[in-house]
Formats: structure tokens, C-alpha cells, sequence
């Protein structure tokens, strides 16, 4: 039995094999074009867009908020600070040569890192530091014109106070009515 | 029918918040009507805070400073300080007709005539004060001179006695009610 017919379909073939292949071979390809029933519906493809939009425009709007409000928190003065290094231990310096104490040599001094640095940036406080610029100028002026308008019906009620104090004035009506 | 209901809600929302808006306003008193003395007046004063200015002069005012801790306590609570205040360099300037609609403002509802001062050489004083129950919701002052016209309305919960205790303070000019007090317990 030559087994190159398994191999090369040359030589004797053996007739189990050749029982299989006619088995099988009803199951071999066979080109033929594809049919597609008429009756198939195609599901309808649907239109995402809008649905994208709609949440590309709510993305947008959160990060532009957000870095708006960043922004906006950094511009807000930060509170005082008090900064303080701990000094080094200090060496001891002990001169070489005798000095009298009006002389001051450059080896006396401490080092520049040694020393002790306390940073204290003093700022103005603010009453109302989330104003912004214009709002302030707005409060300003605004608070102005109440002490105005404070100072002119102090005023008037000074003067009615002070009619009513004279007896030559008419005073026609002192009480609630109604 | 489901855009009725809808239409109908919507409504009666509008109508409720004007409402609303319309109590809250009560006391406030229209003054447009003095406009067109500006022109003839030598120094006119024009105040309007409404309530948005009130917050944010409020928060200007300062709780450590005494002087403005008091005016603070004063007008947090106001909702509006409208002031028009106009001198005239000669007399007759302006005629009782131009008054006629703010006094029209004030016999309304709620309004009572506190004080009524006529004085031939000094001229008129008129205090107004609009009563929410036993509350001071509003205060109108009508001052009439020959060469002078102010009217001063304050909306919202009055003080009289804290404005009473800002005098003396800030350039606010003393009533002299607390000192003659002082003299008489002294005594």
C-alpha cells in the first residue's frame, strides 16, 4: 500500500479512505451565489447624532465650568502665611588669631543657609473676599450712598425732633390712626 | 388637554410670584414723578439701593468697627433706601400737584401718618410709617420747604430705635433723645 495518497492523492488508495472521502465529500464547498430572502427585513440603522451632541455640548459645558471655577478660586487672595525655617545647629567658630571685640571679622558671621528665615506676608484683609473687582467697586458706591441716605432721614427725623420740641409748631398728628 | 394643564400650571406660578413680588415691594413708593425737578433744582440728592445693593454694601460694612456694626444691624434686614432730595435757589420751584401721587401712595393700605409738622418759617415735615402687624415694614418722610423738597423711603423692617442709636455716629447728626435721657436719670 503506497500511503501517498493521503499525502499527494498518488498511489493505490486505500478503499476505508475512499469510503470516507465519498461520505464526506457531500459536505464539500460548492460555490454558489448568495441568496438573500425577500422576506428579510433589515433592522434601521439608528441616527446617534443628536444623543452625541447633546452629550459632547453637556461635556463641554462641565469642563468649561470647571476650569472657570479653577480659575476663578485661584485669582481668590490666599490667607496669610508664616514660613520658618529651623536653623541648622551653628557651628562654633573659634578664631585663629585673638580678636578684639570692636573687630568684626567676615568668619564670624554665620553662613547665609544657617540663618533663621521667618516669612510672614502680610496682606490686607478682606471683609468680602469673594467679590470681584467690580462688585466691590459697585459695594463701595452702594454703601456710600446708604450712609448718604442714613445721614439725610437722620436728618429730617432730627428736625422733626426738634419741632416737636417747640411748642410754636403745629403738630397735627402724633399717634397711630387706624 | 395635557398642554392645558401644562399652560394653566405655568399660570398661576406667574401669577403667584408676582404676587409675591408685589407684597414685598408694598412699602417701597414710586418717586418718578419728581424726575423733571432735577432740572430746576441747585443740588438734587438721588439714592436707590434696592435689595441686590443692600447684600453687597452689607458685606462691606465692617463687624469690627462699632459704628458700622450698628448701621450693619441697621439695614440688614432693609430691602431698599430710596432717597430725592432736591434745593432750589429760589421759591416756588416746584407746585403741591407734583406731590399729589406720592401722597396718593401713602393713603393707601398699610400707611400711617405718624407725625405732621406745619411750620410757616421752616416748612412741613410728614412721617410715614407702614405697619405689618405690630412690625415697622416701611418709613416715608415728606419734607416741604420753600426752596426745598425731600421724600425719604425706607422698605423693610425699621429700627426706629437702632436708627435712633446711629445718631451721633459717622457724621449722622445726634436727636439728642439718649443724651436728654442721660440728664434726667444724672438728675
Amino acid at each position: 500500500m503506497n500511503d501517498n495518497y493521503l499525502w499527494d492523492k498518488t498511489g493505490e488508495p486505500d478503499p476505508e479512505v475512499q469510503q470516507l472521502e465519498e461520505i464526506l465529500g457531500t459536505l464539500r464547498y460548492q460555490p454558489a451565489p448568495l441568496e438573500i430572502p425577500e422576506d428579510l427585513q433589515l433592522p434601521r440603522r439608528r441616527n446617534y447624532f443628536p444623543r452625541l451632541a447633546i452629550a459632547a455640548s453637556v461635556l463641554l459645558a462641565i469642563l468649561v465650568g470647571g476650569l472657570w471655577l479653577s480659575m476663578r478660586s485661584r485669582r481668590e487672595p490666599t490667607p496669610n502665611e508664616a514660613k520658618l525655617t529651623t536653623p541648622a545647629p551653628v557651628k562654633e567658630v573659634t578664631p585663629s588669631l585673638p580678636v578684639t571685640p570692636e573687630r568684626k571679622t567676615p568668619e564670624l558671621k554665620p553662613e547665609p543657609s544657617e540663618e533663621v528665615v521667618a516669612v510672614h506676608k502680610h496682606r490686607p484683609r478682606s471683609s468680602a473676599p469673594l467679590l470681584s473687582k467690580s462688585e466691590r467697586e459697585e459695594a463701595l458706591m452702594a454703601k456710600e450712598q446708604v450712609m448718604l441716605a442714613l445721614r439725610l432721614t437722620t436728618e429730617k427725623l432730627s428736625l422733626v425732633h426738634k419741632k416737636t420740641q417747640n411748642p410754636g409748631n403745629q403738630i397735627k398728628n402724633q399717634h397711630r390712626v387706624g | 388637554m395635557k398642554s392645558l394643564f401644562k399652560t394653566t400650571f405655568i399660570a398661576s406660578l406667574l401669577v403667584a410670584a408676582s404676587a409675591l413680588a408685589a407684597n414685598a415691594q408694598d412699602s417701597r413708593i414710586q418717586m418718578g414723578s419728581l424726575d423733571h425737578l432735577a432740572a430746576k433744582a441747585s443740588q438734587t440728592v438721588d439714592v436707590n439701593i434696592d435689595e441686590r445693593l443692600m447684600k453687597l454694601a452689607v458685606r462691606l460694612l465692617s463687624d469690627k468697627d462699632e459704628d458700622e456694626r450698628e448701621v450693619k444691624k441697621l439695614v440688614a434686614g432693609l430691602k431698599g433706601i430710596y432717597v430725592k432730595s432736591f434745593e432750589f435757589e429760589a421759591d416756588g420751584q416746584y407746585v403741591v400737584t407734583d406731590l399729589e401721587p406720592i401722597r396718593a401712595q401713602l393713603r393707601g393700605a398699610g400707611w400711617t401718618k405718624m407725625v405732621n409738622i406745619t411750620s410757616k418759617k421752616e416748612g412741613n415735615v410728614e412721617v410715614y410709617l407702614q405697619f405689618a402687624g405690630e412690625n415697622v415694614n416701611g418709613l416715608a418722610v415728606l419734607v416741604t420747604d420753600d426752596k426745598e423738597l425731600t421724600v425719604v423711603n425706607i422698605v423693610g423692617p425699621v429700627d426706629l430705635d437702632k436708627l435712633a442709636q446711629l445718631e451721633g455716629q459717622m457724621g449722622i447728626p445726634e436727636l439728642g433723645i439718649e443724651k436728654t435721657k442721660k440728664k434726667n436719670d444724672e438728675q
